[in-house]
This record gives C-alpha cells, structure tokens and sequence, in this order.
C-alpha cells in the first residue's frame, strides 16, 4: 500500500500529539473573550422583547447556531465537491478536502443539535411546547439525523479513497435539505416564525437586540472556526496513526517472513 | 514483499479482528438507527407539516367537510374578548375578517395575554349559538390545546411606539375592528 503522500514526517513527538497552534491559541482567547462579551451583551444590555419579554434572549443562540450549522454545511458539500473534482490531481489524493468536509461537518452536527436544543426550550417559553412536527422543526430534525448518517459513514470500515468518495457524494446530497430548511417557513405554514433578517428586507429586530444577535453570530463563527481546525487536525492525526499501525504491521510481517 | 494471509493465527490478529467485527457491528446498528428514525422523521414531516393549521376564514368555508374532525386552527386574539367562564377560556379570534368564537378548556401559555398574539388551537367545530364581534355565528370552535405563534418582529420594551397594534391585515379592511382601531 502506497504511503500517504501529504503526511510529513513530524518534528517531534510533541508536535505529533498536539492540534494547537500559536494562531489557534490566539483565536481561542479571542473566542472566550467574545463569548463572555456576549454574555453581557445577551443578558445585560440588550433589552427584553415587548411580547416575549426574557425569553427573546434565546434569539442570541438559536439564531447564530443554525447560521453557523448552514455555514458548515455549505463547507462540507464544497470541500466534498472539490475532493470528487480534483481527488486525482491531487498528490494527497483529496484527503486534505476529506477532512476539512469530516471536520465542518462534525461542527455543523453540534451547532444543529444546540439550535433544536435551544428552540425546543425556547417553544416551550413562547408557544407552550417543547416540540411540534411543522414544517421547520421536521426539516431541521431530518438535517441533524441526515448529517449524524454522514458522520456515520465516514466511521464505516473501508478503504480510506472509498470511504472518502462516498462521505463526498453524501454530503453533496444531504445539503439540498439546507435551503430546504430555511425557506420551509416560506414554502408551508408553520408554528415557527418567519425569518426576521432577510436580504433586501428591512431586519424585523430593533435597535440594541439586532446589533447583539449580529456580535453573537459573529462570536459562534470564531468557536466554530477554532473547533473545525481542531477537528482538523485530530483527523490528520488519528489517519497518521492509522498509517503508521499499517506500516508497523507491515514491518512485521516482513521480519516474520525473513526468518 | 509477501502479503499473503499467515497460516498461523495469533491471538493478536485474532484480538483486532474481532474488534474489527465489533466495531462494524456498532457502526451499522447506528446506521440502521439513523435510518429508522430518519423514516420515522419523513412520515411524521409528510403527515404534519405541509398544513400545520387552517386560518379561521379557510376553517369557516370548510366547516362542512371539516365536521367533527379535529384539526387545528390559526387566528390573532382580538383584544377585550378574552373572559374566564368556570375554567373555560372563552375569545375571539380573527383572520382575514373572519372571527371564530373559541372555547378553549385548558390552560393557556403565558403570552396568550399579549394583544393580537396568533394562536393555534387544536379542537373542533361545536354547534351552539354565539355572538361574536362580527355578529352572529351558530359554531364556535371547542379547543383543548394552544399553541402561541409569536411573529418575527422582535421590538425592544424600550420602545413605545407599539402598544397594542393592530395588525395591518385585520386593521386595513375589516370594518367591524374600526372601533379597536382608533382606540389603539
């Protein structure tokens, strides 16, 4: 079996067991700083909302989270694009694609799950229950276990190549439920609100509130850039020690032979 | 290089095949999870989503075909209806200039005291005659569930310059909301 060409061999034993960086320190301290802002933002500054009173504080994670979730997501299904594209120009044979479509779409599971965690807490506040089967709550639920597939997939046994195109086909499919998922409250009627900031529409979020939910989307895009570059780079590391198993038991089997 | 299978098995080779084994097995019982409930989640979305409610004035013309089905409905309360009757909550509610009469006999959520909040209830059509804003009417609507369907606008309580609004669609046409129109 062919060695992977794009691992090089690392410095020291103390790089090889470590996925931070000088850069990604800085963004985690940025990303603590900013969270902890956005607390005093969310929970101090910005005022209650007329009708919903409190409970609108919700907006500042619910919100950002299915941005970042989409963001995600959008990433995943162009890396897997450009893997099928160009995996066999490539020297690494798109693995670099692979993992970066592996690492945005664990990210993009997590911010989901915390949007359908938010909102249901959020529901029971608003509409007086956890969970209802519109159109919105169904797709997103349908978005989250679609993405848990694809992450289940990416674990199956199998050649890393094989393994690698078909996590890439998937995520090419599994994205058409995005826009899906957005535009439900536009396409069928549902117990979920309409979009409040659309593109060419006056935001339907007043004053403090809508520069506190712009700072906190803002805020969840440095920790899920800072995860997606950790996930990163502990798929790098988890394939280096796969490689250097399969070596090891090559080495074997050659010594076993050579007797 | 000779990668032939070995003749003799060890106890290691023995130790990573079957956890190999092991771990395909776990990895396609989750499959096979993420599929059900992946189905599970398709049937409830084809069945539920597409028609969440039906709007009063939609609710009114169908009120035939409707019968005594259970079906959820869709209205913004009018404000100065909403009386407590033994336990019932009894309002009104409006859509496109059409009012249904609710009997709604469970607790509702919080912000159901929030003027010209949409609600959806769950009941059914329930022959008696009632008198609403609008006139007369020989059916109100008999509900045991409430759902409050907040609108996208979010406006801080700093601000007052909505107190009370009525909404632009019941406000801009019907003629019996004229009253509460010029009060707010």
């Amino acid at each position: 079996m062919a060695e992977v060409s794009d691992q090089k061999t690392p410095k020291s034993k103390k790089s090889m067991s470590m996925t931070a960086t000088p850069a990604t320190r800085v963004l985690a301290t940025v990303s603590v700083g900013a969270s902890l802002v956005l607390l005093l933002l969310a929970l101090i500054v910005s005022p209650a909302d007329v009708v919903q009173g409190d409970a609108v504080r919700m907006l500042y994670i619910h919100v950002p989270s299915i941005w970042v979730a989409y963001g995600s997501f959008g990433l995943t299904a162009c890396t897997s694009g450009l893997f099928i594209l160009r995996y066999k120009r490539r020297a690494d044979r798109g693995r670099h694609y692979d993992r970066i479509a592996g690492a945005a779409a664990e990210v993009g599971v997590v911010f989901t799950g915390i949007t359908l965690f938010s909102g249901m807490l959020w529901g029971k506040v608003t509409w007086g229950s956890y969970w209802q089967w519109d159109a919105r709550l169904t797709t997103t639920v349908l978005l989250f276990v679609t993405y848990l597939g694809y992450l289940a997939l990416r674990r199956l046994p199998a050649d890393p190549g094989v393994r690698a195109k078909r996590a890439a086909i998937m995520a090419l499919v599994s994205f058409v439920n995005v826009p899906i998922v957005h535009f439900s409250v536009d396409w069928w009627r549902t117990l979920h609100q309409k979009a409040s900031l659309s593109v060419g529409r006056r935001p339907e979020i007043t004053g403090d509130m809508y520069w506190t939910l712009m700072y906190s989307a803002l805020t969840f895009t440095f920790v899920a850039t800072w995860l997606m570059i950790h996930r990163y780079r502990v798929i790098r590391l988890e394939e280096m020690r796969d490689e250097e198993m399969l070596q090891q038991q090559l080495r074997e089997r050659r010594s076993e032979n050579s007797l | 290089m000779d990668l032939s299978p070995r003749h003799e098995i060890d106890d290691q080779d023995k130790f990573r095949r079957d956890q190999l084994k092991s771990r395909r097995t776990k990895v396609y019982f989750a499959a096979l999870i993420l599929v059900v409930a992946g189905g599970f989640v398709a049937i409830q979305g084809l069945r539920n989503a597409t028609l969440f409610f039906r709007n009063v004035d939609e609710a009114i013309i169908e009120r035939v075909d409707l019968g005594e089905r259970r079906f959820r409905l869709q209205g913004k309360v009018i404000p100065g209806t909403v009386l407590n009757d033994e336990g019932v909550t009894v309002f009104e509610i409006v859509h496109e200039c059409e009012v249904a009469k609710v009997r709604h006999i469970t607790d509702p959520p919080e912000l159901f005291s929030s003027p010209w909040i949409p609600v959806v209830l769950e009941g059914r059509w329930t022959k008696g005659a009632v008198e609403n804003i609008n006139g007369r009417d020989s059916y109100y609507f008999l509900s045991d569930r409430m759902l409050v369907k907040h609108t996208n606008e979010y406006v801080s309580v700093n601000e007052e310059r909505l107190e009370q609004p009525v909404p632009d669609d019941a406000a801009m046409s019907c003629e019996f909301l004229s009253d509460l129109r010029e009060e707010s």
